[in-house]
């Protein structure tokens, strides 16, 4: 297997006008479709996506997700996203993810906990052992890259008590 | 663009703030709402972002409550985001029934803690909950901004009926691959 991207960053979109809200700007939930959508790219790579989940009934599953909105986004707006493997093991994968606006300057972050489900039991089940292979591949490669302060931590953490965006 | 862009069931409806003497239910049942089509997946679930869209309306049903209406944000004051810790418990369905309750944990000079539960329908069965940071921001500056009095005493007043509440187990806690 070839050195895996690090961090991932396939993704790119361009703001959608359904996405803004009542001031112009991106929504709260929209940050959290980019989110996912960029994830579902690293899912992909890991052969987790939309074709595992039809032949096998399993997926992988949000559990936790905490977003931190760090600056607005406007229609047309080009964003990409940057995510490192943080941790995993055979039923569970943590992601830390970035939306990066068009100078690279974080947009928002988000760090998720996602839980493999076989949907027909109803519970948590190992991945397939060359699904784990890929995910361990990636997770060995993205060990080098510098953890942001902030991983790790509850809401309101890490923050002055300005307030100050 | 307006047509098509993300809305709240609240805008335009103005609001109807609480009279700061008047009894506030603890926690606060502000907002329900029926999962529609266009929020499920591929297999009827609940999209995770649609989830963040619940939660934004019932934000949006206590900003009312609390008076941040269309006339406060044209003053060129709002409350922003700016974290949200979600956690994912069950399942919603197309069709679904969703309650919600909202409780004010904090808050200081220009930020407000809060915390939203989702209920499937009038159960007592946990969907999903978020813990959200609000700052309080002068939007044409992009600053924040200090909760002017009238709102702030509102908040006092919502966070002292809530302090009888006890603290959910999530609250603060940070994401941990060792624990589910």
């Amino acid at each position: 297997m070839s050195d895996p991207p690090a961090p991932f960053s396939s993704y790119r979109t361009e703001v959608r006008a359904e996405w803004l809200d009542y001031n112009g700007h991106m929504h709260d939930a929209s940050y959290g479709t980019v989110l996912s959508e960029a994830n579902e790219e690293l899912f992909a790579a890991f052969g987790l996506s939309a074709e595992y989940r039809a032949t096998t009934g399993a997926a992988l599953y949000t559990v936790e997700y905490h977003i931190r909105y760090l600056a607005e986004c406007a229609l047309g707006q080009v964003l990409s996203a940057a995510t490192i493997v943080v941790a995993a093991d055979a039923r569970r994968v943590r992601l830390y993810t970035e939306i990066l606006d068009h100078h690279r300057r974080p947009a928002a972050t988000g760090e998720s906990l996602y839980l493999h489900v076989d949907s027909s039991l109803g519970r948590t089940v190992a991945m397939p052992p060359d699904r784990q292979e890929r995910v361990q591949h990636m997770v060995a490669a993205h060990a080098r890259l510098p953890r942001p302060a902030h991983l790790g931590l509850g809401v309101g953490a890490g923050r002055g008590g300005s307030g100050d965006r | 663009m307006t047509d098509e862009r993300e809305t709240t069931s609240y805008e335009g409806g103005g609001s109807h703030p609480l009279v700061a003497d008047g009894p506030i239910p603890a926690p606060l049942r502000l907002h329900r709402a029926t999962v529609p089509s266009a929020w499920v997946d591929y297999n009827g679930h609940m999209s995770e972002s649609c989830y963040l869209l619940a939660f934004g309306d019932n934000a949006d049903a206590f900003f009312r409550y609390i008076g941040i209406d269309e006339p406060y944000r044209a003053g060129g004051h709002s409350l922003y985001t700016v974290e949200t810790h979600l956690h994912h418990r069950r399942e919603a369905g197309e069709g679904e029934l969703l309650t919600m309750t909202f409780r004010v944990l904090d808050h200081d000079q220009k930020r407000v803690h809060v915390f939203h539960e989702m209920f499937r329908g009038e159960s007592d069965v946990l969907l999903a909950t978020a813990e959200q940071m609000l700052v309080h921001v002068d939007s044409q500056a992009g600053r924040s901004a200090v909760i002017p009095k009238e709102l702030a005493e509102r908040l006092t007043a919502i966070h002292r009926a809530h302090a009888e509440l006890a603290v959910p187990d999530v609250v603060g806690r940070p994401m941990r691959i060792n624990r589910l």
